[in-house]
């Protein structure tokens, strides 16, 4: 699993965040996806650390580090799938 | 195979289809077509009576003949389309029609492949339309949603969703409401209130049952289809999810951001997004009427 580090939001999507969630606008199939509290966190840290990010979540969610960690790599393969995230290099 | 025009299809043009012109009026958007022949004019004028305007518009397209043929059909038999950049402007393209219009500059060209036949031309017009009125509703706090609007008392009601969502039936079950249209509502904040106004664009109900105008927004409705009515507020990322997801032309990620997301968010804020479960019986505006009375 590569870290956030490698990854960073698609331009292509458009996203705006409302009351705590964010809204995500894939703008070439016009398709919106809404993300959670904890999804929402971790798109708004694109780019940053993931053990970072596993830390505030676990402090703010009843939660270990680890598994903070593995929900953290496992919504960075989601978003990856989806396209939202691009590898850093692309 | 699709043929994609260059830059030069826009630039050494023919002569226009024709001497006439109309302008027709959208709320306060005003968009000109020129290069109409007589038997095309007449057409056009019957088909947009309702709009018909002599305001100064905000945006003119010259019509001329095109190639034979841009995009290939779809093997659906569905309207295509597609809209990219070119040299600094963008391009819309479809089958029997190609479009260019520099953003920032109130002129467009039209290049239709069968400019004898009347029913492909008016076709491409309305597409025109629907594409530029979307890009110059962004520049003046509007943008236009696929929704079905209604007027009852003075208010608009907004019944937005994807195609088969029901817009048209809601539509053809409010006998006694002003139609502002089936297909596409402008949707415009003006002086801090957000408004509803009729569009010109063809649904399944008919042009001269609509209401020109502009009307304060009661409510927007995301439409669901189910066995019996009910109401339910969206939460706000939710209800503006929704209705960004029914907001057509908009295929530029800086505009989407830029222009309309806090539009559509500030739209949300004020008038509320509610989830309507309806049955295909008028039943439904008890349900609005009811939850109006209950607040």
């Amino acid at each position: 699993m590569a870290s956030s580090e490698h990854f960073k939001r698609n331009p292509e999507v458009s996203w705006r965040t409302i009351e705590g969630q964010s809204v995500l606008v894939f703008n070439r199939e016009g398709e919106v996806q809404v993300l959670n509290e904890v999804g929402t966190y971790v798109w708004e840290h694109i780019g940053e650390s993931i053990e970072i990010m596993a830390r505030e979540i676990a402090s703010e969610y009843d939660v270990s580090e680890e598994e903070a960690l593995r929900d953290v790599e496992a919504f960075l393969e989601e978003l990856k799938g989806s396209g939202a995230i691009l590898l850093a290099e692309e | 195979m699709d043929r994609f025009p260059n830059i030069a299809h826009f630039e050494d043009l023919p002569r226009p289809m024709g001497p006439g012109g109309i302008s027709l009026s959208i709320a306060d958007l005003c968009v000109r077509f020129d290069g109409l022949d007589p038997k095309l004019l007449e057409s056009a004028r019957g088909r947009y009576a309702p709009f018909l305007s002599d305001q100064r518009p905000q945006h003119t397209v010259t019509l001329y003949p095109g190639s034979a043929a841009y995009l290939d059909p779809a093997a659906d038999g569905y309207f295509r389309a597609l809209e990219r950049p070119l040299g600094g402007a963008r391009l819309y393209l479809s089958t029997d029609f190609a479009a260019l219009w520099a953003e920032g500059t109130e002129a467009g060209i039209l290049r239709v492949s069968s400019p004898e036949d009347g029913e492909a031309t008016l076709r491409a017009m309305e597409n025109y339309l629907r594409w530029v009125t979307a890009g110059l509703a962004l520049r003046r706090e509007a943008f236009v949603l696929h929704a079905a609007g209604l007027v009852r008392e003075g208010k608009a009601y907004v019944f937005f969703g994807p195609s088969g969502a029901g817009k048209s039936t809601v539509a053809a079950l409010s006998q006694g409401c002003g139609l502002l249209s089936d297909d596409l509502v402008l949707l415009l904040r003006r002086e801090g209130r957000w408004m509803a106004a009729a569009t010109p664009f063809k649904g399944a109900l008919s042009q001269s049952a609509k209401k020109a105008g502009v009307f304060p927004l009661e409510g927007l409705y995301r439409l669901v289809q189910a066995p019996r009515h009910a109401l339910k507020v969206l939460p706000s990322a939710q209800g503006l999810a929704t209705l960004l997801a029914s907001c057509p032309f908009v295929t530029d990620p800086a505009t989407r951001h830029d222009r309309l997301m806090p539009l559509a968010a500030d739209c949300c804020r004020l008038a509320g997004v509610q989830e309507l479960e309806f049955a295909k019986d008028s039943g439904f505006w008890e349900s609005i009427a009811g939850e109006k009375r209950d607040g």
